[in-house]
């Protein structure tokens, strides 16, 4: 079984991992709700048997789980503390100031979008799911899912396209 | 290709961070140390001992022919209950009130077999016999 949880580790902990960053926006949390996912995974083995896709299942794990640890922090700090408010670049560094600034700029538009369109322009854009598999994943209905997407790529590009234009 | 295909290729090719590398150790040890402690916790033994949580094994590695299992049995079911409905109705098609004429007719061979056969006394059995007190009945007894 820990070479179980080794090789699950392996393959999908890089885009949960890209994924919890991108939606909690910080990185402890990232780490304490990826650790959580694990430690449920070594406690219950058999959880994956249920799954049609290991991949989507275990992104609705993290998906709930950070979304437990945002309620558990609203009611313990009595504020309306908000995954995204942190300035955090969930891309990679690159030496091009061109590219930096816009991955810079792009990181920053995925901040101000609501958490729910953040999720789910993620995981279309960059883990490549389709509507479907986002849906499940995110238990949300098919349409949700796709309009939601729709809104928040409008609203990155209203944001993105001076810099966009200028370095295209 | 439009321009909304190559920004959403743009953003798609943006690739992201990496996961810090320290994180594999920490986060599978933290897995490790509660797979084993809860393995070992002495209800879990127990309860492995008692053979229990074990159903979902033995169930689960043929979902679907449990499902049709269930799925025959439901049938089943369906028919035994329509089978005793259908019952139900005939027998009650069955014994629906006479019709008028049916009635008529009735009443006519009655009246036919009354001329024929005069007045019809009823058998002792038919008459109601004069209760004695409780009594007067414990007295018979008694004397018997």
């Amino acid at each position: 079984m820990p070479a179980d949880i080794e090789m699950l580790y392996d393959e999908h902990a890089q885009a949960l991992f890209a994924f919890l960053l991108n939606f909690t926006r910080d990185e402890n949390d990232t780490r304490d709700v990826l650790q959580e996912i694990f430690i449920k995974l070594a406690r219950q083995p058999d959880l994956l048997h249920v799954a049609r896709d290991e991949r989507a299942f275990l992104i609705r794990l993290a998906h709930n789980a950070a979304i437990d640890l945002m309620r558990r922090r609203v009611t313990r700090a009595k504020h309306q503390e908000q995954f995204g408010a942190e300035k955090l670049n969930a891309f990679a560094e690159t030496t091009d100031p061109d590219e930096a600034a816009f991955r810079e700029e792009l990181a920053a538009a995925l901040g101000e979008l609501p958490s729910d369109q953040r999720a789910v322009v993620h995981l279309k854009l960059w883990e490549g799911l389709t509507f479907e598999q986002i849906a499940e994943a995110l238990e949300i209905p098919l349409n949700t899912a796709a309009s939601r997407y729709r809104y928040g790529l409008d609203k990155l590009r209203a944001r993105l396209r001076p810099l966009y234009e200028e370095i295209k | 290709m439009n321009g909304d295909d190559q920004f959403e290729q743009r953003l798609q090719r943006q690739p992201l961070r990496e996961m810090p590398s320290a994180w594999r150790e920490e986060i599978l040890s933290a897995a490790h140390k509660t797979e084993s402690s809860h393995h070992r916790s002495p209800e879990r033994l127990a309860a492995q001992k008692r053979g229990e949580g074990g159903w979902r094994a033995r169930f689960w590695p043929h979902p679907t022919a449990w499902g049709a299992l269930a799925a025959v049995w439901l049938v089943i079911l369906g028919l035994h209950f329509t089978a005793h409905e259908t019952t139900i109705n005939n027998f009650a098609r069955h014994s629906a009130p006479p019709s008028r004429e049916m009635r008529e007719l009735l009443r006519e061979q009655e009246r036919l077999f009354a001329e024929l056969v005069g007045p019809i006394e009823k058998p002792d059995a038919d008459r109601p016999r004069g209760v004695a007190p409780r009594s007067q009945r414990r007295e018979t007894f008694l004397n018997a």
